[in-house]
């Protein structure tokens, strides 16, 4: 448990955007599975494997997250030293402006105040309940200078598609949503190396006037550096497009799928908002469904996922959708294959339907 | 540290006998209430909202779970750098030591403490109440008629009267005389267990009360009748919302049911007067595609692959298919088994009610030997926390399971567990 590293979240993927779900808010901060952001799958998962010094690094719209996360209380992580740490991007001076609005200058003075010999760097667009212990350990033991995680299910979950070929367990190759690969290990978007490594790599990238830092920079170095592969079977789900979010969510209604994500001894955490318990009344029905606490269920709801304190009116219908916090659908509305986002109201009557393809998108705090 | 106004000091020592086997390991105000509370949310949430910031908790009987539960009162936003939440269980000293004999007792071995705070007024409060309170109020009310003590009263049905603490009082509220459970009411005001006290006036009649070796140490028994005997000024505040002493299986139960049934009247969802608890780190609540839930509430962590009517389920519990559940109490972590048919029962924290298992008010032929009539009432069959119940039993209403001792044969508690700390 006492595991020698740090984290590095990297909040936002401009590659990976939830259409009207990223609009305002960054892809860690996506509302996933009822009650949680998606970033509570990474960070929970480092705070269980011992990490207790771990920054986010905010590129843009970064409000809702810091919201979210506060003082990193709920996941232990208001410590007197160390802790949660939100790195913003900064301006140095008046004068000098970053090329891309990425600035890692403030991840590079991040890393330099700490003391830990590691440092995992993981995107936020996976959601798992992972333990990094045995990772950090087969990194230290392995001698490599990086350690690349992945799985085998590369398939299942659509582009980007980040795919790692290896030889003899040492990267040789990296391709992004390659058409016909020739590996079938897929990056779970989580790499281990030494802190001063990562220092050293991010000097020469702010000396050649680089900006972007993700897992990708560090992966497509495999050519200089060893990075070898470690894989990981834990049950996955990968979010890489609204399609995908929605089949992910969808599959938390598996109760497999639930019991592996969140009923092992390591819970995954979230900030606690203190409803009352959900009130199911006399006429509802209920089926294959997750419902959080505030609800008030009145009407139907089937293959739903319903976050907390929403109210289910009357003799509507809800069926395959995903609806978020506090929204309230109305009297006899029928929903069917629809995203609805938090503080949106579904007036009575109305009827939405999407495709699981392609579900319909209500957007925060609209009254249709 | 700067002075403050009122502090509360809690009395969750007591061991609340009337409820059996719920407390065979937990102290009363520890005890699952509601779906996903505890007892003590209610007083720690109204000192919160009320915007008192030091807050004692006096605790002695089974403490554990209690004292892990509370940890530094982070939940109930009571941890804080001056004040916030202490937990004061009776201790030694070189004046020897002693647990508390009583209410006043409690207070009184916790003279220094609240000292220490300077407050001007202090609120005691008991940890098994169940209500909403803006202890402002009876703040106010206490200052503006200068009074020496000020105890919160509601009223009661006459007929009913006899059975409580009853405060006489003049046209001006003043109480003019305490009548403990008088044969004869000649009010109807009873007192909630609500105190507010102005601290010197308070300090002075509780050493005054250790020295009385006659004195049983209560407040309601001696203080009280004391301050009044001395020509102190004491006011009623009636308070008129929803109260409930859960101090026995019935009213336990029936507390639990008012959540269903009169839902507006203490009004969870209240947004402005949140009841805050323990987060217990569960997913959203997972209702199955056979399952059929109605007029109950449930929270987090739960699953429900069975039907579920007008019961209480607290978290983690998972009623599976087939099984039925009618006007009961789930605590957190129970299992109800296959095929199960549960009426009118409060199955403890973390029990296992094995397959095809009846119990409860609507069975006709079963196990008797349970019965307990010291506790339970009204039908209501209770099982114990850590319970593992053998398949096929039926048992009838009006039972209480305890756990199995240790050499002890019994065929239908198959194991018990002694519950580890939350």
């Amino acid at each position: 448990m006492l595991t020698d590293a740090m984290g590095i979240i990297i909040a936002d993927n401009s590659r990976i955007q939830l259409g009207e779900l990223n609009v305002e808010r960054a892809l860690a901060a996506t509302p996933f599975g009822g009650r949680y952001r998606i970033i509570d799958f990474m960070l929970s998962s480092m705070v269980n494997s011992g990490v207790k010094h771990v920054g986010i690094l905010a590129e843009t719209k970064y409000s809702s997250l810091m919201d979210h996360l506060g003082t990193g209380s709920h996941w232990d992580l208001d410590r007197l030293q160390q802790g949660l740490r939100i790195i913003p991007p900064y301006m140095q001076s008046e004068f000098f402006r970053s090329p891309s609005p990425q600035d890692i200058n403030g991840l590079y003075d991040f890393l330099k105040h700490s003391v830990h010999m590691y440092v995992i760097v993981a995107e936020s667009n996976i959601v798992s309940n992972i333990s990094f212990t045995q990772f950090v350990k087969e990194h230290e033991k392995s001698g490599a200078d990086v350690t690349a995680m992945y799985n085998h299910d590369s398939n299942s979950f659509g582009a980007p598609n980040i795919s790692l070929t290896f030889e003899d367990n040492r990267l040789v190759d990296m391709m992004i949503d390659p058409l016909n690969p020739t590996s079938d290990c897929s990056s779970l978007g989580a790499v281990v190396l030494s802190r001063t490594l990562l220092m050293d790599l991010l000097t020469q990238a702010i000396a050649r006037g680089d900006s972007l830092f993700n897992t990708e920079f560090i992966l497509e170095k495999y050519r200089e550096l060893t990075i070898r592969g470690y894989e990981n079977n834990d049950m996955t789900l990968r979010i890489n497009s609204l399609a995908t979010y929605f089949s992910a969510s969808m599959r938390l209604l598996e109760i497999d799928v639930l019991h592996k994500l969140f009923k092992s001894e390591n819970r995954i955490y979230t900030k606690v908002k203190n409803e009352s318990p959900a009130r199911y009344f006399k006429d509802n029905h209920v089926s294959n469904s997750l419902i959080s606490d505030g609800c008030d269920i009145i009407g139907t709801v089937e293959n739903s996922l319903i976050f907390r304190g929403v109210n289910v009116g009357k003799h509507s219908k809800i069926s395959n959708c995903i609806i978020m916090q506090d929204s309230v659908i109305m009297e006899g509305a029928e929903l069917k294959n629809v995203i609805i986002d938090k503080d949106s109201v579904v007036r009575s009557g109305v009827r939405l339907q999407g495709s699981p393809d392609y579900p319909v998108v209500i957007r925060k705090g609209v009254i249709v | 540290m700067p002075k403050q106004q009122m502090i509360a000091m809690i009395l969750a020592g007591g061991q609340g006998s009337r409820l059996g086997v719920l407390t065979e390991y937990i102290a009363k105000p520890a005890v699952p209430f509601g779906s996903k509370y505890r007892i003590i949310d209610f007083a720690l949430s109204n000192c919160t909202n009320s915007g008192i910031e030091t807050v004692g908790v006096l605790t002695q009987y089974s403490p554990l779970e209690l004292n892990s539960y509370i940890g530094n009162g982070y939940s109930w936003d009571l941890d804080r750098n001056l004040g916030g939440l202490s937990i004061l269980p009776p201790y030694q000293s070189m004046a020897g030591s002693d647990w508390y004999k009583g209410t006043a007792n409690a207070i009184y071995q916790n003279i220094t403490f609240i000292d220490n705070q300077k407050p001007d007024y202090v609120l005691i409060l008991s940890g098994d109440h169940i209500y909403k309170q803006d202890y402002r109020e009876m703040l106010r009310a206490h200052i503006e008629a200068e009074a020496d003590a000020t105890i919160a009263v509601r009223e009661v049905p006459w007929e009913e009267a006899s059975r409580f603490g009853i405060m006489n009082t003049d046209e001006a509220g003043n109480i003019t005389e305490f009548e403990e459970k008088p044969a004869n009411p000649k009010s109807n005001l009873a007192s909630m267990g609500v105190y507010i006290f102005s601290w010197q006036i308070l300090r002075e009649y509780l050493i005054a009360d250790e020295q009385d070796p006659n004195s049983r140490n209560d407040f309601g028994q001696n203080v009280i009748p004391a301050m009044l005997g001395g020509g102190k000024k004491l006011l009623a505040f009636t308070f008129d919302g929803y109260w409930k002493d859960v101090g026995t299986i019935f009213s336990l139960w029936e507390s639990n049911m008012d959540l269903l049934d009169r839902p507006q009247e203490i009004n969870l969802q209240d947004a402005l007067w949140r009841i805050y608890t323990r987060n217990t780190l569960q997913p959203s609540h997972y209702v199955g595609t056979n399952a059929s839930v109605v007029d109950s509430i449930l929270t987090d962590g739960v699953e429900i692959h069975g039907s579920v009517k007008h019961s209480v389920i607290s978290s983690g519990a998972i009623v599976e298919e087939g099984a039925e559940v009618k006007d009961s109490i789930l605590m957190p972590g129970s299992v109800v088994k296959k095929g199960c048919k549960i009426d009118k029962c409060i199955i403890g924290i973390d029990t296992i009610i094995g397959e095809n298992v009846e119990a409860g008010i609507s069975v006709k032929e079963g196990r008797e030997d349970f019965v307990s009539e010291k506790f339970c009432s009204d039908g209501i069959t209770v099982f114990g926390s850590g319970l593992v119940i053998a398949d096929n039993v039926k048992i009838v209403g009006n039972s209480m399971l305890f756990p199995k001792e240790a050499g002890q044969t019994c065929d239908v508690v198959l194991d018990s567990i002694i519950l580890g700390v939350i």
